[in-house]
């Protein structure tokens, strides 16, 4: 029996294969201690959160002697799932992603740093109709969050809709997610959803960057403050690093201007210390709201 | 009109017209189509803005850099995640076929493990292997590697099963063990559809790699789906286009390598010739730096530690949720993703019927083959815009990379249907359309409708996961649910999901043996 | 004047010339049947009449208009005028025999007909008529692919009677039918061109069903015509010289070879047409 040219191939494959999957075994591991894996929720543009953390990983970098790795991701959960699953060893989390991780990690996650703005977050609910003027009327009406885990752009929201005595699900006509902040405005001014809720200090960097029409699109209610983001680490990193990590959030100082520049980077007057207790009002919130059970 | 004369066969004609509007009325109702918000004036401002904010493309050296990286993570996936495929389909598939097999036993074991395999979505096993193994690549490559596997080795035992089984029954009465009998009497006729199939299948596995971003699983659809969530045109435009070339690419690769197979053999003993052994060393080569250019650490996959974690993660899918009102909502995603999948698998295959009309075919080829290379999901970020989230956009999305794929192979069935009706119309003058409506319609219509069916089998599985952008059905459901690690909630959708493809497909075949 | 050829050749796009120099006219209501060796040129000549190949030397007549060929108006009405019997009936196997037959008025149909009559066939009554005449009555809701070889052939011929053309075409149109029919079927379509003064060209194999049933016999050879007589003058020397390339048997009916199996003749003819 002759051997066809395919048959050839498809041997070739099936060594090819066998042959790939042994060396790829013998490949090394990649949880190297002298790397610091950092990630963040993808809250604003995962590329542009990649852009933004290079100068600080660089300042990481030679406050902490270990090599900085940032991965950029599109997924709030899997940022969660990582940091329980010591894939990585810090993450910029949002305060109802931070609670997630806390019950994920067994409590063992450790929130180091805020900036102060986090203290005092609020979420902006804006609208491109005019009959809009209140929470109350948004009865019947589309409805656009961000993602659902984020904690500006659906839990608190979300929270104090249901404290004004709305049900998102009953009362709304549509709930959409838009999937990040900036999306959400998209939404908005484009009449694909007649109200949404977003993150305030995203809500006036794409103001300031002229990126919104605020003729057209206007903010109508703005939440209660509430705390949000923190610069996470897992539990079990070893606690030299960990305070190397908290002290270089803590020593950054606008007065000097290379710090200012990273601190402009991450819209941060300046970072503060901050702890776990700082979000029991989030872990209520997010029970009320059903979105823990 | 006297009685004889009335047709027999319009009572049931329209009793089935009446049937498919009352089932097709409430699945188009659920789909919420409505087509006046696409020609909406305030609507055409707005995509016409959004579109035209795709250009100039973005080609700032910073943003090249990120999309070379992409293009060739995207690349190194398909063909990693191919090659576990293979690993897993040979061995699926031999256990699998009936083929070689002295007593036709079918093995109900494999074979249903087979269809777990292939009737979760790629994107929902990547979803679930993110969060198992971590952000990456990893995940894209495992969840390929299980879905195509499972594709893969169906396949392969159905083209061991069709071809003639004489020459294996008379090597195995001769003595010869089973493998031998497959290998010696049934791969020597099967090779060519095998490879074939193969080829095509990593042509396939480089579109869903493009997908696998979408849920963090790196590569090119990670860079499409920031841009379109931060609604930068000008990355998004240059990102579609890196996607088209790779795709076109691919697609004339692989052409030329079915052709290639087709040659016959050299007249010598070696059965290795420059031109195979070239390809069989480009092969080792592209997959061995497919695994070391994703940093693949499959030994740290396999630690103790990792293994605890998955199952503390697995676990918590069950014992899934069946309350009443949970199943009610799943029931609702049931019936939505239903609707997306028929109302685009109809959009696309009206369309692609009119882009696959003989006359208007060239200038049309290229529009096919644009649509065709751009996923769902891809679309689906797009027409979500254009007509707000929720199933509608699902529905044009599914409806826009169907009438790509359809179209082409409408146009090819068109030229196989048999000339000779359309043209003897033509000559008692009838107009074009006509003759085409009389004479050649009815001769491609079987292939047409087998082609739709089955591509509507395809597209229940993507009606699925189209949710995770926001076009509503049950992976809206998902990705809700999985984002709050309500996993035993996520899990009843999972075996929805599952249900709904199974359904599908049997509903599909029965349709098809049906109308044959 | 039904039609007239003057002086025809035709050379197909692969170089292949098919006829060279035929010249032949006829009147209105002639019925001549067309015979000689396989490869002949046959078909090719019908093909010219039927407007299906343009000449691509000399000039064409036919009913009237002058032509040499082009796809206009005028083309469709002309068309609509001239019935063609085919080989192998050119009839999908999905469709229905009663849509089948009405088929043959596409080209006289307004359009909003020809929609309308996909969704309820709006002229049963004709059809039946012309399904009566070839004894198919009863097969008219009937879907076509559930028909025998020699059935669809009826029905395609069915078609041209409901048709009602000026000039009837016929490519072999009983070559799929057993004798007692294949004779039966010939006189229907001589019958249905006297009654209705049409023109009636047929090409057939048997010679003996050509020389017994039509008045005027045109022999072709090699794309040219070998003789043009009156049947009463056809000599069995020169049908020898006709077919002198298929051996010294002339093609009679009862010769015919793919008569040893109606069954199998039957499937061929329905695969040729059905799928």
């Amino acid at each position: 029996m002759s051997f066809s040219p395919l048959r050839r191939v498809a041997l070739k494959a099936a060594v090819a294969c066998a042959f790939a999957a042994s060396l790829a075994g013998g490949l090394p591991a990649f949880a190297d201690e002298a790397i610091l894996r950092v990630s963040a929720i993808p809250d604003e543009a995962p590329t542009e959160l990649q852009r933004k953390f290079a100068p600080l990983g660089k300042y990481l970098e030679a406050q902490t002697g270990m090599k900085v790795v940032f991965t950029p991701v599109t997924d709030y959960a899997a940022v969660v799932e990582s940091l329980a699953t010591k894939k990585i060893d810090l993450a910029w989390l949002g305060g109802f992603t931070f609670v997630q991780a806390k019950i994920r990690t067994n409590g063992t996650a450790i929130p180091i740093a805020q900036r102060e703005e986090d203290a005092r977050f609020t979420s902006k609910f804006i609208t491109a109709d005019p009959n809009i003027k209140t929470v109350a009327d948004l009865k019947g009406k589309t409805f656009a969050f961000g993602a659902p885990s984020s904690t500006s752009g659906s839990l608190m929201p979300r929270f104090f809709l249901q404290q004004a005595g709305l049900n998102p699900e009953k009362d709304f006509k549509n709930v959409a997610y838009s999937g990040a902040h900036d999306a959400t405005v998209a939404f908005v001014a484009a009449g694909k959803a007649e109200a949404g809720v977003l993150n305030a200090s995203v809500w006036d960097k794409l103001v300031e960057a002229k990126k919104v029409d605020t003729d057209k699109v206007r903010v109508f209610s703005t939440t209660p403050p509430y705390f949000d983001y923190n610069w996470t680490v897992r539990g079990d990193l070893d606690p030299v690093i960990i305070k190397k990590l908290t002290d270089a959030f803590l020593k950054l100082d606008p007065a000097n201007p290379e710090h200012k520049e990273i601190l402009a980077l991450q819209r941060a007057a300046r970072f503060i210390p901050t702890k776990k207790e700082n979000y029991d009002g989030i872990e209520k919130a997010a029970h009320a709201a059903g979105l823990l059970k | 009109m006297s009685r004889i004369d009335r047709d027999p066969a319009a009572r049931s004609r329209l009793i089935g017209a009446l049937a498919t509007l009352v089932i097709l009325w409430p699945l188009f109702q659920a789909a919420e189509v409505k087509p006046g918000v696409l020609f909406d004036p305030g609507n055409l401002k707005v995509i016409g803005n959004f579109l035209a904010g795709f250009l100039p493309p973005e080609t700032g050296a910073e943003f090249m850099g990120y999309l070379a990286k992409a293009t060739l993570e995207t690349l190194a996936i398909a063909t990693a995640g191919m090659a576990l495929a293979f690993l897993i389909a040979v061995p699926m598939g031999y256990l699998a076929t009936g083929a070689g097999r002295e007593k036709a036993t079918l093995n109900p074991i494999t074979r249903s493990l087979l269809t777990i395999l292939r009737g979760i979505p790629e994107l929902v096993w990547a979803l679930v292997f993110v969060r198992v193994f971590g952000l990456g690549p990893a995940a894209g490559v495992l969840a390929l590697g299980l879905t195509y596997g499972g594709m893969l080795a169906k396949v392969y035992a159905e083209i061991l099963e069709s071809v003639d089984a004489a020459p294996a029954r008379a090597l195995r009465h001769n003595g010869a063990g089973r493998p031998l009998a497959i290998l010696y009497g049934l791969i020597p006729q099967a090779s060519k559809e095998l490879a074939s199939y193969t080829v095509y299948r990593w042509e396939c596995a480089i579109r869903a790699s493009v997908v696998m971003g979408f849920v963090g699983a790196g590569g090119l659809g990670q860079l499409m789906d920031q841009a379109m969530k931060m609604l930068n045109g000008g990355e998004a435009a240059t990102i579609l286009l890196a996607f088209m070339v790779l795709v076109f690419a691919a697609d004339g690769f692989s052409g030329w390598l079915r052709r290639a197979l087709d040659t016959p053999p050299a007249n010598r003993a070696s059965p290795f010739g420059w031109r195979s052994g070239g390809l069989g060393l480009v092969l080792v080569v592209s997959i061995v730096a497919s695994f070391s250019y994703l940093e693949i650490g499959l030994k740290s996959l396999l630690t103790v530690e990792a293994a605890h974690s998955i199952g503390e993660f697995v676990a918590g899918f069950f014992p899934p949720d069946l309350s009443a009102e949970w199943l009610a909502k799943v029931g609702k995603g049931i019936w939505e993703t239903l609707a997306i999948s028929v109302v685009g698998t109809l959009l696309a295959a009206v369309a692609g019927l009119l882009l696959a009309l003989p006359k208007w075919r060239a200038p049309f080829s290229f529009l096919l083959n644009t649509l065709r290379s751009v996923p769902e999901l891809v679309w689906a970020t797009i027409t979500a815009l254009a007509v707000g989230l929720g199933p509608f956009a699902g529905a044009l999305a599914l409806a826009l990379h169907t009438t790509g794929v359809l179209g082409r192979l409408y146009a090819e069935a068109l030229d196989n249907a048999p000339p000779a009706p359309g043209q003897a119309l033509h000559l008692v003058g009838a107009p074009g359309g006509f003759a085409f409506l009389y004479g050649t319609l009815p001769g491609a219509a079987p292939q047409l409708i087998a082609y739709t069916l089955y591509r509507w089998e395809m597209n229940i599985r993507m009606a699925a996961i189209l949710g995770f952008v926001g076009a509503g059905g049950l992976g809206q459901l998902l990705y809700f649910e999985l984002s709050l690690f309500h996993h035993a909630q996520a899990s009843t959708v999972i075996i929805a999901m599952l249900l709904l493809s199974i359904a599908v497909d049997q509903a599909s075949a029965r349709l098809r043996r049906w109308m044959a | 004047m039904s039609f007239a050829l003057n002086g025809v050749g035709l050379t197909h796009a692969n170089g292949f010339t098919a006829l060279r120099e035929i010249t032949l006219k006829a009147e209105k209501g002639e019925r001549i049947a067309l015979i000689g060796p396989s490869g002949a040129g046959k078909t090719s000549l019908l093909s010219v009449l039927g407007t299906a190949l343009a000449p691509t030397v000399g000039t064409a007549e036919v009913l009237d208009f002058g032509q040499n060929f082009r796809l206009t108006v005028e083309l469709a009405k002309l068309r609509a005028r001239i019935g063609t019997v085919h080989q192998a009936p050119p009839i999908p196997g999905r469709q229905r025999v009663v849509t089948a037959v009405l088929a043959g008025k596409l080209g006289q149909w307004p359009a909003w007909k020809s929609l309308a009559s996909l969704l309820y066939p709006l002229d049963v009554v004709g059809a039946r008529a012309a399904l009566e005449r070839v004894d198919l009555a009863d097969k008219l809701f009937a879907r076509c692919d559930q028909l025998s070889g020699g059935q669809l052939q009826r029905v395609g011929i069915a078609r041209v009677l409901y048709q009602q053309p000026e000039l009837i075409l016929a490519d072999e149109p009983v070559s799929a039918l057993d004798p007692t029919l294949a004779l039966a079927t010939i006189r229907l379509l001589i019958a249905e061109a006297e009654a209705r003064g049409a023109t009636l060209v047929a090409s057939l194999h048997a010679v003996d069903l050509a020389i017994g049933n039509f008045s005027r016999i045109v022999g072709v050879k090699a794309g040219r015509i070998a003789f043009d007589l009156p049947a009463s003058e056809i000599t069995v020397p020169l049908l020898h010289d006709l077919y002198a390339s298929e051996g010294d048997e002339l093609p009679v009916q009862a010769h015919e070879p793919h008569f040893l199996s109606q069954a199998a003749a039957n499937e061929a003819a329905t695969r040729a047409a059905c799928c």
